[in-house]
C-alpha cells in the first residue's frame, strides 16, 4: 500500500505542476464559452432578433425586399401649437402610415387547407 | 388507504381520457382517403408554406420598422409638443399608449406564428400527415393573431388621426392665438 502511494507520488511529481494548470484552463475556457454560446442562443431566440435577421438560411431570395434606408420623416418635438402646424402634422401623419394602410396583411387566408389543397376529398372525388 | 390510492387511480385515469379525447376525436374524422391526399399534395403545400414564410419575414421587418417609427417620431413627438405648450393631450396619449401595447403584441404574435411555421417546415409530411395537418391548422389560428394585431394597429392609427383632429376642433381658439 506504501509502496503504491509512492510510485504515484513519483509519477505525479513527473509532471510539470504548469501542465496540468494548462489543461483545467483550457477545458474551463471551452466549457465557459460554450455556456456563453447557449445563452446568446437564447436570447438571440427569446428577444425577437431571430424575426428580423434575413442572413439566416433559406431568406437570402428575400433580403432586397427589406427598406433598408430610413426615410421617416420626424415631427420636431419642440416648438409653437397652431393650425398650420397641426395640419403639416396631419399630413405628414397621413403620408407615413400609408405603406402599413392595410389592414389585410398577414390574412390567414393563405393557409386554409383548400388553399393548400389538404382540406378533406369530396365524395365525388 | 385504499380509497386513497383508488381515488389517485381514477384522478389519473380521467385526465388521461380528458388530455386523449381531442386527439380521438381528430383521427375519428380524418378519413384515409384524406390522409392520402394530405400525403400525395404535402409536399406542393410544403413549397407554398415555405414561400409564404420567406415573403413573411421583410413583411414583418418594414412593418415593424413603420409602427415604431409612428410612434416614436409621429405620435410621441406631437404628444411632446403639445404637453410643452400646456394642452391638455392625455386622449393623444393614451392612444399612444394603446398603441405600443399593440405593437408589442404584434411582435410577440408574430414571434410564435414564426416558430410555430418552422416547425410545420420541418415535419416528414409523408410520414406524419396528422401532425402536419394539425400543425397547419395551429400556423394558421396564430397567423389570424398577427392578423388581428395588424387590424388592432391600424384601428389605433385611425383613432389617433382623429383625436388629432378633435384636438384641433376642441382649441381652435387657443391655436389661432398660436401658444408658444
Amino acid at each position: 500500500m506504501t509502496e503504491d502511494t509512492d510510485h504515484i507520488d513519483e509519477h505525479e511529481g513527473s509532471v510539470p505542476f504548469y501542465r496540468r494548470q494548462i489543461v483545467i484552463f483550457i477545458s474551463g475556457s471551452v466549457v465557459i464559452a460554450f455556456m456563453l454560446v447557449l445563452v446568446s442562443m437564447a436570447l438571440y431566440g427569446s428577444s425577437g432578433a431571430a424575426q428580423l435577421d434575413l442572413s439566416r438560411p433559406g431568406y437570402q431570395s428575400v433580403q432586397d425586399q427589406v427598406d433598408r434606408t430610413d426615410t421617416f420623416e420626424s415631427f420636431p418635438a419642440n416648438g409653437p401649437v397652431t393650425v398650420a402646424i397641426l395640419e403639416q402634422f396631419q399630413k405628414l401623419f397621413d403620408r407615413q402610415v400609408k405603406p402599413v394602410d392595410n389592414s389585410e396583411a398577414f390574412s390567414p387566408a393563405a393557409l386554409e387547407y383548400q388553399a393548400l389543397d389538404l382540406d378533406a376529398p369530396t365524395e365525388d372525388n | 388507504m385504499k380509497s386513497v390510492i383508488f381515488s389517485l387511480a381514477a384522478l389519473i385515469a380521467t385526465s388521461f381520457l380528458l388530455t386523449s379525447l381531442p386527439a380521438a376525436a381528430q383521427s375519428e374524422v380524418m378519413t384515409d382517403a384524406h390522409i392520402d391526399r394530405i400525403k400525395s399534395n404535402c409536399q406542393a403545400a410544403l413549397g407554398t408554406l415555405s414561400r409564404i414564410h420567406a415573403n413573411d419575414a421583410p413583411a414583418y421587418i418594414n412593418r415593424n420598422q413603420t409602427y415604431f417609427s409612428i410612434s416614436d417620431k409621429l405620435m410621441a413627438h406631437l404628444n411632446s409638443r403639445l404637453t410643452l405648450n400646456r394642452f391638455d393631450a392625455t386622449d393623444l396619449v393614451k392612444t399612444a399608449s394603446s398603441f405600443n401595447t399593440a405593437l408589442a403584441k404584434f411582435r410577440t404574435s408574430y414571434k410564435q406564428y414564426d416558430e410555430t411555421m418552422s416547425e410545420v417546415l420541418k415535419i416528414d409530411c409523408r410520414r406524419q400527415p396528422v401532425s402536419f395537418y394539425d400543425k397547419v391548422g395551429e400556423t394558421r389560428q396564430q397567423r389570424q393573431k398577427v392578423n388581428e394585431s395588424v387590424r388592432q394597429l391600424q384601428s389605433l392609427i385611425d383613432q389617433y388621426r382623429d383625436g388629432v383632429q378633435a384636438f384641433k376642433v376642441k382649441h381652435m381658439e387657443q391655436l389661432t392665438g398660436g401658444r408658444s
